[in-house]
């Protein structure tokens, strides 16, 4: 039964859900201490072992019934003719006798038997399948089955034949239910296998190529990655020197009782957590990979800093609220159609963006602040205003600006880049998620 | 735990019988759990919406085993000297004033700094002794002798160094007071956590504990509850109250009502005394049950649909 619930495990596993070796150790004192009678009970407890949220629940449960459930074989008008004559086989061919003689519980046990030994819950890739079957049906004794057929054909006598015919087709009805029992095997332990190399292949993907069916998917490696990013930084956001006594302090404050130490102080430092203001450019040019932009912004917002954000086109404006009030979703379209924000979505003006951003927040950027810019710096012939990034960068921690389009295009046509880029302490290209992370990653 | 508690909690439907005398239904979800938790000596993580009885659940346990219950309320900033123990350290000082005269004595014969420190040194340990020590709700509860419930309250609102510290408690049910050693439990206490999942929990602390989830419960739970908690409500009334509040949970409002609410309101209508639900009435003591104006708002917009729907229920 250990085997079973470790089978179990792996298969949670490739579901999606994270299992530890300390929990399925837990599993399996649990299922000693509850044992196996009592099928709800023993859900209920594995459930509180190895399902430790409300979304692994979920998952626990599906895997559970899949799991678990009876070993249905298929009983359909193909099924081979019952009560022969076993004058043929001789007794010593178990798996022939087993099919004719409709023993369904002695064939599941079997093909389990020989699944186990052919190591099935390692299948990852439907191409497998053909494989995963033939092994299974030779573990079971095919090649001697195959002879007995081939024997029967050669005697050659009318009842012989009949024979032969009965057991082929007690072969389709058997490779019918291995191939049953492997797809329903691919299914538990295949699970994330697939998704994983989507998910690897979508985060090297330029955020331009990305379709909208894929959006969806995006939003949780998006969502994952914020996630592995907040768990990294959220510890330095808050870092105090807990439990060291200050002595001078102490003193200080005892002098009014005598100099007796009655009132004692202790150090306590707080690490400011990081202050970001993004900017980002939403105009027509980078339209496609500022969706994902918004959707990262709108992440991070959501699990990690205080972030101030500003979107620009003709002109710029703070939609750091719109995060709050909105779920993702709609918050990503509502910026993007930009309606009711007063926001003029004409020709992109860097120049007046830069305007702005001096004249209706020039409080917001201290010698604390790391300004992100995300854009193309397409600017339509217009005044750059390169002195305004300057005064920027002068008063800033840090002056980010990640741009979607690949370095050789950079100051090509009405892009500023290059004249942008003096005035930036780190720019960079940015059009995948992994160069995204890599961005955050230093900037936390 | 102790030995002495394993009657109670032998078997699944033990736990049930004996809580439900203790005035807390619970499902055989929680039982099972309850029960691996005893045997298995871990902690249990107990998670779910505002409301549906998590810290009810570490009290009625309490109740049940016969052991004392100690409640530690989990805050933003809270750490071990305010979990684990501290250092009287006003008495110290009070006591060393007090003093002065006897450590004059001590020192009396001795000559130079060097040999006066000797001196003291022989006594320096007074000070840092288990009378001097303030134990607080983790260090009390290791050192029930009888074994404890030790109920950590609401354990996602204090920081993640807070988290990583209980899971040495957790895990070997010991501390170490460097100036005193370690101290190990004498019984190994119940130990509940709640978490609200106002932020993720780590997953290392998730590893160590058994994990229950209670959901908002069913009609016929809710019936039960109330049956259990408000022994005095007729039966039309209560069939009514839980029909209704199973209708408005499945509106779209900011917060649903859970069992506490529901107690209250039938606590409520039990001093109006009020044998069958009415519109007016209702309309009247929405705001027991839903905390905010907008829900409430929502609420009245379909009140007599549902009211006629929760009096039908009732009669079926």
């Amino acid at each position: 039964m250990e085997k079973t619930i470790s089978d179990f495990i792996l298969a949670l596993r490739s579901s999606g859900s994270t299992v530890s070796v300390s929990e399925s150790i837990d599993a399996m004192n649990a299922a000693e201490l509850i044992g196996y009678h009592d099928r709800e009970a023993f859900r209920d407890s594995l459930s509180a072992v190895l399902a430790k949220s409300f979304h692994e629940k979920e998952i626990f449960a599906e895997c559970f019934n899949r799991f678990f459930s009876f070993d249905t074989f298929s009983e359909e008008t193909t099924r081979p003719p019952c009560g022969l004559a076993s004058e043929h086989l001789e007794g010593s061919f178990p798996l022939a006798q087993m099919i004719l003689s409709h023993d369904t519980a002695g064939l599941a046990a079997s093909i389990r038997e020989a699944a186990r030994e052919t190591g099935i819950n390692e299948i990852k890739f439907f191409s497998q399948k053909g494989l995963y079957i033939q092994r299974i049906m030779r573990n079971m004794g095919l090649g001697e089955m195959q002879g007995v057929i081939r024997r029967l054909y050669q005697e050659d006598t009318s009842s012989s034949r009949e024979m032969a015919e009965r057991l082929e087709g007690a072969r389709g009805y058997l490779f019918k239910n291995v191939k049953d029992f492997v797809e329903h095997q691919l299914g538990l332990f295949s699970g994330s296998a697939i998704e994983e190399l989507v998910e690897d292949h979508l985060r090297n993907t330029r955020l331009s190529d990305l379709e909208e069916r894929d959006f969806h998917r995006m939003h949780t490696i998006i969502r994952k990655m914020v996630k592995r990013l907040n768990d990294l930084h959220s510890r330095r956001r808050k870092v105090f020197k807990r439990g060291q006594l200050d002595f001078m302090k102490t003193l200080r404050k005892n002098v009014t009782y005598q100099g007796m130490l009655f009132d004692i102080k202790w150090k306590k430092k707080k690490v400011d957590r990081p202050n970001i203001v993004a900017i980002c450019d939403v105009s027509r040019s980078v339209e496609a990979v500022s969706r994902f932009l918004l959707l990262f912004l709108c992440s991070l917002n959501k699990g990690l800093a205080r972030i101030r954000t500003f979107i620009f086109c003709s002109n710029l404006i703070e939609v750091s609220q719109v995060f709050d009030e909105y779920p993702v979703e709609e918050a990503i379209a509502k910026l993007q159609s930009g309606k009711g924000l007063g926001i003029m979505l004409a020709s992109t003006d860097y120049g007046q963006a830069l305007r702005d951003l001096v004249e209706g927040w020039s409080g917001i950027i201290t010698h604390k602040t790391t300004v992100l810019i995300l854009g193309d710096a397409r600017n339509n012939y217009g005044d750059p205003e390169t002195g305004i990034l300057k005064s920027i960068q002068e008063r800033c921690k840090r002056l980010i600006w990640l741009n979607p389009e690949p370095r050789s295009l950079w100051g090509i046509g009405d892009s500023e880049m290059k004249r942008y880029l003096p005035y930036c302490h780190l720019a960079k290209e940015c059009n995948t998620v992994n160069h995204l992370e890599r961005v955050v990653d230093s900037l936390l | 735990m102790n030995p002495l508690h394993d009657d109670k909690f032998a078997s699944i439907e033990r736990i049930q019988e004996g809580f439900k005398e203790a005035g807390y239904i619970c499902s055989r979800k929680i039982a099972t759990t309850l029960y691996l938790g005893y045997h298995l000596e871990k902690p249990i993580l107990v998670e779910g919406p505002a409301g549906v009885g998590k810290t009810e659940l570490a009290k009625t346990a309490a109740t049940f085993a016969g052991v004392p219950l100690i409640r530690m309320q989990c805050y933003e900033g809270l750490d071990e000297s305010k979990a684990l123990y501290e250092w009287k350290y006003g008495k110290q000082l009070l006591y060393t004033q007090i003093l002065r005269d006897q450590l004059n004595d001590i020192t009396k014969g001795a000559e130079g700094l060097s040999d006066s420190i000797d001196k003291l040194h022989q006594y320096d340990d007074i000070f840092f002794s288990e009378s001097f020590l303030e134990p607080r709700p983790l260090l009390k509860a290791l050192r029930q002798e009888e074994g404890a419930v030790l109920l950590v309250d609401e354990v996602d609102k204090s920081d993640d160094e807070f988290e990583a510290f209980l899971m040495e408690i957790l895990s070997d049910f010991q501390v170490s007071i460097p100036e005193i050693g370690t101290i190990q439990a004498e019984t190994r206490p119940v130990v509940f956590l709640t978490s609200n999942n106002t932020r993720e929990l780590g997953e290392p602390l998730k590893r160590r504990c058994l994990h229950l989830y209670i959901p908002l419960p069913g009609p016929r739970l809710e019936r039960e509850i109330i049956c259990i908690r408000v022994p005095g409500i007729s039966e039309k009334l209560r069939m009514q109250l839980v029909s209704f509040i199973q209708q408005l949970r499945e509106l779209d409002i900011k917060k649903v009502p859970s069992i506490s609410e529901t107690i209250d309101w039938a606590r409520v209508l039990l001093l109006l005394h009020a044998d069958r639900l009415s519109s007016d009435l209702i309309r009247e003591t929405l705001h027991i049950i839903l905390k905010f104006e907008e829900d409430i708002k929502v609420a009245e917009e379909h009140l007599y649909d549902m009211t006629r729907k929760a009096k039908r229920e009732a009669e079926n």
